[in-house]
């Protein structure tokens, strides 16, 4: 082609620079074509992109999708473990699971008698290992009044074999149940909770990486329990109820202590009925 | 909390724990359902019925146990009640329907098939004086007692949940 312009004669000049100038412009009307192409891509892409995030829950503004009656929003907010201060390091949940050989198992944590000790436990993790053997060799260490539950993953991340193998010959019950984990926000194992069951509150958790450790946590939380002495004072007290929630628990005691409504003993009319025959304390005398 | 398996599922008053499970079998003998309740923490290695432990009842404290018997006693005369037992009254419970173990001191057995499977149901109560009250909970417990016909499926993973 340049050959044979190159041999054209001087008047075809201006032809020339026409075809040049015509091919110029076929070639830029191709470019802004694909251009326009790849821009209305982008938009589209772009469009598609702010519909999933709506979609998501994470959306700005209105987008067109809102109508989707499928859509479930969801949280963006990380997943790792909560951070010490954004803990609820004083409520407690009773246990409920699956036992290693796939029995059903329902443990009360709250408003017991005693304290109990939970070990969240793994049977993978190197940490865990001579724990569970202390466990199993040592139980007696752990004072009377204390409980001991192992609580490991569920089924879903724990294998059962494993975990029965690690609890094999323990004296101690094994729940297996991530919801606790979840309850507790166990931020890895080993980690152990101490509860109070008569104030229903935890009085104790933390990290312990030998047995010995961990009967020194319990020792130290135990001198921290309020005697016996509080067993004269309600439940409802020592929860620090209050109002129509204090009402009902004292109601729960004395159903519980078998005094049902209509029970005479709620309806004293003598002083003798309230202090015992013969106890009724004497008047003070000289007092307005 | 209610928890469910072995085709038993129960719904659990407040202050009640439990298990269900089926014992390890030892030699040629048959092992079959048992679930547990108790307002105490139940030691581990107790007997069925409450034997081989050193617990003792206190005076506001349950022992009951859901037993299932073999295919073999569908039919019997003595598992002729048909249904989960409900309604009991304090006249229900005696002091010699009491088997060694946990202590107490009235106790009930009652034998029957529901969903074609052969049970009996022992309860223990921990007190005479609180006995109103503890029948009651006995009571609850047994209206939330489910029992589904045994399937190849029933011995499949239990499911619990907590309480609401």
């Amino acid at each position: 082609m340049c050959l044979l312009w190159g041999h054209r004669k001087p008047r075809g000049h201006a032809d020339e620079v026409k075809v040049d100038v015509v091919a110029l412009i076929v070639i830029l009307t191709v470019l802004v074509g694909l251009l326009t192409i790849l821009v209305a891509g982008l938009l589209r892409s772009h469009a598609d992109i702010l519909r999933a995030l709506h979609s998501l829950g994470a959306g700005v503004g209105d987008p067109t999708s809102s109508d989707d009656p499928g859509s479930v929003p969801i949280s963006l907010s990380p997943s790792s473990p909560p951070l010490p201060g954004e803990r609820n390091s004083v409520s407690v949940f009773d246990l409920s699971g699956s036992t290693p050989s796939g029995d059903a198992i329902a443990l009360t944590v709250a408003g017991t008698n005693h304290l109990t000790l939970i070990a969240f436990l793994s049977s993978g993790c190197s940490s865990c290992a001579g724990i569970w053997q202390a466990m199993v060799r040592s139980l007696e260490d752990l004072p009377d009044t204390v409980r001991l539950v192992v609580a490991t993953k569920g089924p879903e991340f724990e294998s059962p074999p494993e975990v029965g193998k690690k609890a094999a010959g323990g004296k101690f019950p094994v729940v297996m149940s991530s919801e606790a984990w979840g309850d507790y926000e166990v931020p890895g194992a080993p980690f152990f909770v101490l509860v109070d069951g008569r104030r229903s509150r935890r009085i104790g958790e933390g990290i312990a990486n030998t047995f010995p450790q961990v009967l020194d946590l319990v020792r130290r939380a135990q001198r921290e329990v309020p005697d016996s002495a509080d067993e004269n004072q309600s439940r409802a007290f020592a929860l620090g109820l209050d109002g129509p929630e204090r009402e009902s628990a004292n109601d729960e005691e004395l159903i519980r202590a078998g005094i049902l409504p209509g029970d005479p003993s709620l309806y004293p009319k003598t002083n003798e009925d309230i202090y015992g025959e013969g106890k009724v304390p004497a008047r003070s005398e000289g007092t307005a | 909390m209610a928890l469910s398996a072995h085709g038993i599922a129960a719904q659990l008053p407040a202050g009640l724990e439990g298990r269900i499970f089926v014992r390890q079998q030892v030699g040629e003998e048959i092992t079959r359902p048992v679930a547990q309740f108790a307002t105490f923490p139940i030691p581990e290695g107790i007997g069925d019925f409450g034997g081989n432990t050193d617990v003792n009842l206190g005076p506001s404290d349950i022992f009951a146990v859901l037993f299932e018997y073999g295919p073999e006693s569908v039919g019997r005369a003595l598992f002729a009640e048909q249904g989960v037992p409900t309604g009991l009254t304090p006249e229900d419970f005696h002091p010699y329907v009491m088997r060694p173990g946990v202590g107490g001191t009235l106790g009930i057995q009652r034998f029957f098939t529901a969903s074609g499977r052969p049970f009996t149901f022992y309860a223990r109560l921990g007190s005479t004086q609180q006995k109103n009250a503890l029948v009651a909970k006995v009571n609850q417990l047994l209206g939330n007692l489910n029992i589904q016909p045994l399937t190849s499926s029933s011995s499949d993973q239990p499911s619990v949940s907590p309480a609401s």
